[in-house]
């Protein structure tokens, strides 16, 4: 009996002696504990990085389409019973849209994810145990800057008035005075700049940041912030004469070159001709690919599809829910202009059918070509097989900078060889019909226009031309057909002056932040 | 006979008293030695039953009926005998000269003397001190349900249950005492002392009870899991006595109860029509084409079907030697769904069961078991969100797509009308879309060696078991219906997993006596409990046949990469250890006290936070076994009960007290080759070492009693329930760039009143009960540890491109629809131009036949700043309502149930196209100066829908006759019959239901739900209704 009782006590404390059996670890997850210890975690984090950045522009209004329809260049225009949400964009009025409050939403999460990303693999970078081998540690570290530096100026373009973090925080934090964020992206792209290998552009896969890129993108946030915040040098850091010397630099040792013909930039301009994506002119893009799914995969170019023609597709032009394009853009080229017909889809002027005109709002009879779905001469979208649709499913990459680009800021920044490199470019648009102009800022902005249209790159070329440049460029009032039926659209000087150009910050955020965060005037 | 059994607390001890009761010479004897004997049998199966109390009235003398029922007694002439035996009612019998007195006892459906099944054993009714409710496995058989807990709807005040859907084999929401928390709301199952998280799997005619633990003091016991309440099953046992066998089966029909009216084609053309010229275009139709349309398709009657057979059949065996006892069972039911018909939605289940129990050892050890078996088919639609959703289509669609084109296939409208153009045919969507079988199996059960090594002390060990495999696979054909809807090749999903929970529990009960009026129970217990499993998915193209049948991984050909998907690992493994103690103390049965105490440690948690102590008290006073009430006619019996407790949930994510470091679905793709990627990795969420408990404190106070002449029942209970500490995903600065912790934080309180009544008489031999039950919840979020005070609803919900509309907010109830409040449409010009603030026109770009929105805070504009609380999913009573006849052979029920002040959000209609089909409702709208203040006028931009207002909120007020039940016994008519009972019946379920709500089926259980918020209900997108059911049944016990 006494055996019993002892058996039972003991079954009754059971489990008290093993305080180990509430022990428990993940079994397919790493954690932050045991992991950024090996150069190739290192690696994997940078991939992070990388997969960071392609995810800003998967989810709200991606920068490349925001900045077209804030343009000159494009109208809000989608389907006729859509919401109003892209034309508030357009207008810079809130009213069009007064329930839209969160237009960047996902977009501002995005961005501060990826930053997140960027801030947790550079705090971490020193626990890495590198061995000897401190290249890669500076290779890792200068593409991480990069990506953050051009991240931020994105965001800061965009929004203006961001938060700034340079190292993880879940803290409630007020936005930072844009120089201070303009401080963080000079030192970053100017880490990338001096610590990445002088190699030629194709030492490395396309898609991998460059020297070249760090050096093109300080010539280019350089221009942005000196011209919209009307200061003399890019806050003490990059001086005129450092950001032309850095694109010489790119122009003399890089090996980018312009490809020959304008249009086999763009595939739905050049079919079989298509230059690929790692053609010599990219000097940095955004990767795309067609894997995208529902499940989290996010890899395919999910803005794209709103550049496609309003449910209508004809080859080689995939449908799309139909941003159009501003008439005044088409008529802007020259007759010689090679560039015209790779940048635009005309649909009278090439005699496509199109017939969901009471689908469509704000129909001007022209869309985007650089960045249009694609669908083969049966009318399949080119994403199939293999990509879950056309929406999520495109493929292109985004362009961020290219080569040509570097030539004008070279030339607008006063090369010695200016008249040359904007020669080379312009020779390359008129191809036989070449004839000569004088270099000038004038001309080389003009030029900026025709050569980067509907490539995200007009909206901020006319803000830093000063906001009132800006605000009497893009306003207008001018005939649209919406669902058929004439409209007439208007987009006024002094909304874009009220808000200086900046954008909706998210209102979530702001009623999260409990009013830490400011909404930008006029939203 | 109350006495005697006052000191048994758990069912084998009980057993074994009235074992030793009938091996204990008969020591009665007789003045005049007349000799009595006779058998005692149960009214309701016939059967004899052993262990009845037969006492000379007046007396102590008596005996106990043998194992058969049989007894005998040596009485006097002028005596009254007296048969009582716990959980019938008693019964005197003159004795008047006779020899022979068989009697037929009846059984006292809810008896003082009746146990209930308690946390980790049973009670005494008599003497609870928590707020419970605890109903019968035959009267849950009677409801013909083929799930238990919708059998449960409307039986017990201060339980909400709701089908989140009318589909066959869908779950049920159950929500005990109102919601307490964003996450789960739902109550911890256990079945047979086994924990498990649904209980949909069993037959009704398996279970033998369900308690409803609904205050803490009575849910504290299972501490770490019981903030939502406890809801305990014990499977049906064996009992002593010759073999019983029993058949039940019921065959029946179902049908639609309310289809949903849309506009037919004429109606539709019209309509279009008059938005055309409402947004300045010309009409699309001339009244000749309208006149030539017709219907067209009525997509609501194509999705639908009738006559959908549902049936069970249950074989039941039970019996059992001194020794041993058992019940073992087979059953077989199935249900086909109405919508889409049986090859599109079906639940079809088979179970098993075997319970057994053996006395070894002069009765010192007691080892049995209960095991049951579930194997499961089930395939189904779509009954999710908008995306997600097979019958949503047909509440849209246009009437003018045709089913089929001219070769006689699903109609494509690519290149078609631009009304129907980018719709595609519903039915072939929900055809295409719902290829999919899977089936289930589940064995859940215990194993258990009972000791008593010394009288009255109990060592229990038992090890239970619940296991889980599945295996699904599903069916993807290439077709094409519209320019968004069509599929390039032809694909199988299949996945396969397992899982199995175990607990160990250990159990010393010890009961014992000071002076013999001071009784005390006490229990020390242990439980561990682990769960893991595996799980394996995978996807694959290009199949090389065509249909459902065939779709297995090994058929599919394509060897791209990206159309393979494959992912399989382990699940979480969950872990817990638990100490607890109970005291129950009573002095005379009249002073109660009962008080538990849990410690509980969880794998959840970190190290340091692992540990939750969770502590019960409750008081009972029984005021009618004091001096002034104990011979009171009136007052029966009264027992005033008061409870505090605090009980725990560890309903968090896994692992959150560290940062995992995510490779899912992270890469790039580096250099030109499309397709070709290179993963990465991140830390994917914020670490969060502090993660603790959450608590659910609640006071309970109530009553009951029995009152004039035991006639009526009366329950009454009032309580304040708040959950505190509260585990929640609260939102972070978006700044913070990861996935946000679950935190602690935040509370809400539900107050509440409920009360039950039940009066039963009869008339002769016309026996009849009423009973009603309400309940009244009100819920309010307390604090909300984000910087807004707000967790906010998801959006894209109702339509397209759909603002958010449902909140938890402080100072709100859980789950709130917030939006825009109306004030009527605009009549005229003059109306819009009159809406002013300040000489501003509050509405600028209305128009007459808009909706007025009222600007709440006087500002001039209509916006996000007007939106308020426009209607609450949570109702404020619950209530139910019964009655039941029986007059010799015949015997009738009927059940209804309802909820009171709830809303209920409909959109049925995606705004953002132009040509979607409406509702009849839409016939109502604005079309000219007077014609409508309700219902705005139609546009092509649907503008008046395009911000959510109060026009999508109706009341969601019901009351459902959920059952009505006629039966006819024939082995009462015959008593040579071969069975005790021949019963033959038809009922009808869910005959009618009074409700001002507009849609199919009022009990919307639906809610937007996401991995880390459930706290939505009440939100119709095209709800699958439940089906009105026609049946015929029988039962019949040998």
């Amino acid at each position: 009996m006494k055996k019993t009782y002892i058996l039972i006590l003991s079954l009754l404390t059971l489990g008290s002696c093993s305080e180990d059996f509430l022990d428990s670890e993940p079994i397919t997850d790493l954690t932050d504990v045991n992991y950024y210890k090996t150069p190739q975690d290192a690696f994997d984090a940078l991939v992070g990085v990388y997969d960071g950045m392609q995810r800003v522009s998967a989810e709200g209004i991606a920068v490349p389409l925001a900045s077209e329809i804030l343009s000159d260049d494009c109208y809000g225009g989608t389907g006729n019973s859509d919401g109003y949400g892209l034309q508030a964009i357009d207008e810079f009025d809130q009213s069009r849209s007064p329930s839209d409050t969160e237009l960047f939403s996902g977009n501002w999460k995005a961005y501060y994810a990826a930053i997140y990303r960027c801030n947790v693999l550079i705090n971490k970078l020193d626990q890495i145990d590198w061995g000897s081998d401190e290249d890669s540690r500076n290779s890792v570290e200068s593409e991480v800057r990069f990506i953050r530096g051009y991240l931020y100026f994105e965001m800061v373009r965009l929004w203006g008035n961001i938060p700034l973090l340079t190292e993880p925080s879940i803290e409630n934090l007020p936005q930072a005075d844009p120089t201070e964020v303009y401080t963080v992206i000079a030192q970053d792209l100017l880490f990338a700049a001096e610590n990445l290998p002088a190699t030629t552009y194709n030492s490395v896969p396309n898609g991998r940041v460059t020297k070249w890129a760090a050096k093109s993108m300080l010539g280019r946030v350089y221009l942005y912030y000196t011209g919209y915040y009307g200061a003399s040098d890019l806050v003490g850091i990059v001086s005129k004469a450092d950001a032309l010397g850095h694109l010489e630099d790119v122009i003399s040792t890089s090996g980018h070159a312009l490809v020959d013909d304008f249009s086999t930039l763009w595939p739905a301009a050049s079919l079989e001709n298509y230059a690929g994506e790692d053609n010599s002119e990219i000097v940095f893009s955004v990767k795309h690919t067609f894997t995208s799914d529902y499940d989290g995969n996010v890899d395919g170019n999910h803005w794209m599809v709103m550049f496609g023609m309003r449910e209508f597709s004809h080859f080689p032009y995939g449908n799309g829910w139909g941003v159009t394009v501003n008439k005044k853009l088409w008529d802007a080229y020259g007759e010689d202009d090679t560039r015209a017909v790779a940048t635009v889809i005309a649909v009278d002027e090439e005699e496509i059918p199109f017939n969901k005109i009471d689908s469509q709002r704000e129909y001007t009879g022209y869309y985007n070509k650089k960045y249009t779905p694609m669908v083969d001469e049966d009318g399949n979208s080119t994403v199939l097989p293999g990509g879950t649709n056309f929406m999520i499913g495109q493929f292109q990459d985004y362009f961020v900078i290219r080569y040509s680009d570097v030539l004008l800021m070279a030339a607008e920044l006063g090369s010695g060889n200016a008249q040359s490199y904007f020669d080379e470019v312009r020779q390359r648009a008129y191809q036989d019909n070449f004839t000569p102009l004088a270099v000038s800022q004038a001309n080389i902005l003009k030029e900026r226009h025709l050569e980067f249209a509907l490539e995200g790159v007009r909206y901020w070329d006319l803000l830093r031309q000063g906001v009132n440049v800006a605000a009497s460029t893009i306003s207008e009032t001018t005939p649209v057909l919406s669902g058929g039926i004439p409209e007439t659209k208007t987009i006024s000087t002094s909304n874009i002056e009220l808000t200086k150009g900046l954008q909706q910050i998210p209102n979530s955020q702001i009623t999260l932040s409990n009013g830490v965060l400011q909404q930008n005037t006029g939203w | 006979m109350k006495k005697k059994y006052w000191n048994n607390s758990t069912m084998f001890l009980f057993c074994m008293t009235f074992l030793l009761c009938i091996i204990i010479p008969q020591t009665g004897y007789a003045q005049e030695n007349t000799s009595v004997s006779g058998t005692v049998i149960s009214a309701s199966d016939g059967m004899g039953i052993p262990g009845v109390n037969v006492i000379i009235k007046g007396t102590h003398q008596g005996t106990t009926t043998d194992f058969d029922g049989n007894y005998q007694i040596e009485v006097g002439e002028n005596t009254t005998l007296q048969f009582s035996y716990v959980g019938f009612i008693t019964q005197d019998v003159e004795v008047a000269g006779n020899t022979q007195i068989n009697i037929s006892l009846k059984e006292d459906m809810d008896s003082l003397d009746e146990v209930i099944v308690v946390g980790y054993g049973v009670q005494k009714k008599a003497l609870v001190t928590g707020a419970n409710f605890q109903i019968k496995g035959e009267d849950l058989q009677k409801r013909s349900t083929t799930n238990a807990l919708q059998a449960l709807q409307g039986q017990s005040p201060g339980v909400q249950i709701t089908s989140t859907s009318g589909q066959p084999g869908e779950g049920l929401n159950v929500v005990i005492r109102g919601m307490g928390s964003t996450g789960n709301n739902g109550p911890l199952y256990v079945v047979d002392g086994v924990l498990t998280g649904d209980i949909s799997y069993l037959n009704n005619s398996d279970i033998g009870s369900i308690t409803v633990l609904k205050d803490a003091a009575s849910a504290a016991i299972y501490g770490s899991q019981a903030a939502n309440g406890v809801v305990l099953v014990t499977t049906k046992g064996g009992k002593r006595g010759p073999a019983q066998i029993t058949f039940d089966q019921y065959y029946g029909f179902q049908s639609v109860p309310k289809k949903i009216g849309v506009l037919n084609g004429r109606e539709y053309a019209t309509i279009l029509n008059e938005a055309a010229v409402n947004s300045g275009k010309s009409p699309y139709f001339t009244n000749d084409e309208i006149d030539a349309l017709g219907e067209g398709t009525n997509w609501i009657d194509e999705v639908f079907k009738d006559d959908a057979v549902t049936q069970n059949y249950s074989f039941g065996a039970s019996g059992g030697s001194e020794t041993s006892i058992y019940s073992t069972s087979l059953s077989y039911l199935s249900q086909e769904g109405i919508g889409g018909g049986k090859d599109l939605s079906n639940y079809e289940r088979y179970n098993f069961r075997f319970n057994s129990e053996h006395k070894l050892y002069d009765d010192k050890i007691t080892i049995g078991e209960n095991l049951s078996f579930a194997y499961t088919n089930k395939n189904g639609i779509g009954v999710g969100d908008q995306y997600n959703n097979s019958l949503r289509g047909a509440f849209g669609a246009s009437p003018l797509i045709p089913m089929f084109d001219d070769e006689g296939n699903f109609y494509d409208t690519t290149d078609s009308a631009q009304w129907i153009d980018g719709q595609s045919n519903p039915y072939a969507q929900m055809l295409y879309g719902n290829q999919n079988e899977g089936d289930n199996q589940k064995l859940l059960g215990n194993f258990y060696v009972e000791f008593e090594p010394i009288e009255n002390l109990t060592f229990r060990t038992s090890l239970g078991i619940d296991y889980n495999a599945y295996n699904n696979h599903s069916f993807s054909p290439i077709y094409n219906l519209s320019v968004y809807s069509f599929s390039k090749y032809s694909s199988a999903y299949q996945s396969i997993g397992k899982n199995k929970s175990l607990v160990w529990d250990n159990l010393l009960t010890y009961e014992f006596d000071i002076k013999s009026d001071h009784h005390f129970e006490t229990l020390l217990g242990t439980s561990s409990f682990k769960y893991d499993g595996t799980y394996m998915n995978g996807s694959n193209a290009n199949l090389i046949f065509d249909d459902l049948k065939h779709a297995w991984l090994d058929n599919a050909t394509n060897a791209e990469g990206s159309l393979i998907s494959l992912s399989g690992g382990p699940d979480n493994e969950n872990k817990r250890m638990s100490y607890f103690g109970r005291l129950n103390y009573n002095y005379k049965e009249t002073y109660l006290l009962n008080t538990t105490f849990r410690a509980d440690g969880s794998s959840q948690f970190h190290k340091d936070n692992r540990w939750g102590y969770f502590p019960s008290v409750s008081l009972g006073w029984v005021a009618s076994n004091e001096n002034f009430l104990i011979d009171s006619e009136t007052i029966n019996f009264f027992k005033l009960r008061a409870s505090w407790g605090q009980v725990g949930n560890q309903n968090a994510g896994n692992y959150q007290y560290l940062a995992p470091i995510t490779y899912s679905n992270v890469n790039y793709t580096f250099g030109p080759k499309e397709g070709v990627l290179t993963p990465g990795a991140y830390p994917s969420r914020l670490a969060n070492p502090d993660l603790k408990w959450e608590t659910s404190e609640q006071i309970n106070i109530g009553f009951d009693a029995r009152l004039l002449n035991n006639k009526l029942d009366v329950n009454f209970d009032l309580y304040n329930k708040k959950n505190k500490d509260w585990l929640i995903k609260a939102p972070i600065p978006a700044t913070a760039g990861a996935e946000a912790p679950w935190i602690n934080g935040g509370d809400i309180t539900n107050k509440g009143v409920e009360l039950a009544l039940n009066y039963r008489n009869n008339i002769g031999d016309f026996n009849y009960s009423i009973g009603a039950n309400a309940s009244y919840n009100q819920n309010k979020v307390g604090n909300i540890p984000t910087e807004d005070g707000i967790i906010h609803g998801e959006t894209n919900q109702l339509y397209d491109n759909s603002s958010e509309f449902y909140r938890a907010q402080e100072g709100f109830s859980l789950g709130y629809f917030w939006g825009l409040q109306t004030a009527g449409v605009f009549q005229t010009e003059g109306d819009v131009n009159n809406y002013t603030n300040s000489d501003q026109k509050i509405q600028p770009n209305a128009s007459p036949g808009d909706l007025i929105y009222v600007d709440v805070n006087n500002d001039g504009l209509i916006n996000e700043l007007d939106k308020k609380m426009i209607g609450d999913p949570n109702p404020d009573y619950v209530f139910g309502i019964s009655l039941s006849m029986d007059y010799k052979a015949f015997d009738f029920s009927a059940l209804a149930n309802g909820v009171a002040g709830n809303q209920i959000v409909q959109s049925y209609r995606n705004q953002s196209n132009a040509f979607g089909n409406y509702t009849t409702a839409i016939l109502d709208r604005w079309h000219g100066a007077g014609s409508s203040n309700t219902t705005p006028r139609v546009t092509e931009n649907n503008k008046n829908w395009t911000t959510f207002s109060d026009r999508y909120i109706q009341d969601g007020d019901f009351l459902r006759i959920s059952n009505v039940t006629l039966g006819y016994d024939f082995a009462k008519l015959n008593k040579n019959i071969f069975a005790s009972q021949v019963r033959l019946y038809v009922s009808a379920l869910n005959l009618y239901t009074f409700t001002k709500y507009n849609g199919m089926d009022p009990e919307v259980g639906y809610g937007i739900s996401t991995d880390d918020y459930n706290f939505s209900s009440g939100v119709d997108v095209g709800y699958y209704p439940r089906p009105r059911t026609l049946l015929v049944g029988l039962n019949v016990k040998f």
